[in-house]
């Protein structure tokens, strides 16, 4: 894989975290009438997400797996 | 000029009205009609009369079995293979759409993020779907990881959901922004020549052979980026069915 598509891949998986993060913190402020609440707290959740896509996509963390 | 227009949805065939937005044939439906198709022929023209020693057209599409087997068999097993026709229809799909749109005048269906958000989205509810049926609600279980204090527990499992969540988001996203990208990239050179023709006369046209050297060279580029994308988003549907499959391998 080449280094552009490596660096393309990483930032996109952060930039998906944090979007899906504040999507959802948007939808409850709305729905809930919590703002800013949600969004404060799923922002940030969804920046844990992105950054744990991150190191899962460059192999830092492996990948989650279903324990039996 | 304007490089964005080459992107443009245009009605060929109007087919009524849905409430009111209104159904019709379009270039984009004309393009991806035109892919499946060609697929079709090539692998039924390649499969009809099959030899021990392979024609050139057979041993086309033996090599590209043996590509994508191989792969759903390294990341997701022996029994990913289950799923070995969605993924080569997938594969072959997104890599013929890719490599349409690199024909100068064709429309490059998944430059449109609507294209390839529906394509991850689907990946996204056979996971979901299969790991539900497979595994039952022990299918959650990939949510809560192992030797995690219970103090923190909440936080980790949301974090986890919220990434399984995002998965659709960054694959559809990569595939979508790379090959608008690439083309605008294109386009833009192209105008250069014109740009360049029309305001300095016949020192501009010469001079236009600096940008017709990029515009080739991206070429190339955009041929590689057109595999690589689709291969990256095979790879990835993959790596998200093992999910589904293996528990704890």
């Amino acid at each position: 894989m080449s280094g552009f598509a490596r660096g393309f891949r990483l930032s996109s998986e952060l930039v998906a975290g944090v979007a899906v993060g504040a999507l959802i913190g948007w939808l409850l402020d709305r729905w809930l009438g919590i703002a800013p609440w949600g969004m404060i707290v799923f922002l940030l959740l969804g920046f844990a997400a992105g950054v744990l896509n991150v190191m899962r996509a460059a192999g830092v963390v492996r990948e989650r797996k279903l324990n039996d | 000029m304007d490089p964005i227009h080459q992107f443009q949805v245009q009605n060929l065939i109007p087919l009524g009205k849905l409430g009111n937005a209104s159904i019709a044939f379009t270039n984009s439906a004309a393009f991806m009609l035109a892919a499946v198709v060609l697929l079709t022929v090539f692998l039924l023209g390649a499969t009809t009369r099959k030899a021990a020693v392979p024609s050139r057209l057979q041993s086309a599409a033996e090599l590209t079995y043996e590509f994508v087997a191989d792969m759903l068999c390294s990341t997701a097993g022996k029994e990913g293979m289950r799923f070995f026709p969605f993924v080569f229809t997938l594969f072959m799909f997104v890599l013929t759409l890719n490599l349409f749109g690199l024909i100068p005048y064709a429309f490059s269906v998944t430059s449109h993020i609507i294209i390839t958000a529906a394509l991850a989205l689907t990946v996204f509810l056979i996971v979901l779907t299969y790991g539900l049926v497979r595994h039952g609600l022990h299918f959650f279980n990939l949510f809560v990881p192992k030797g995690v204090p219970i103090l923190i527990l909440p936080m980790i499992v949301a974090i986890e959901i919220l990434s399984f969540v995002s998965r659709p988001i960054s694959h559809s996203v990569r595939l979508f922004a790379n090959m608008l990208a690439g083309h605008i990239a294109l386009q833009v050179f192209a105008g250069f020549i014109i740009l360049l023709g029309t305001t300095l006369g016949a020192i501009g046209w010469v001079g236009g052979v600096l940008p017709f050297a990029m515009i080739v060279a991206l070429l190339a580029l955009e041929l590689l980026v057109a595999f690589l994308q689709a291969y990256v988003f095979a790879i990835l549907t993959c790596i998200y069915l093992n999910d589904a499959i293996h528990p704890g391998h």
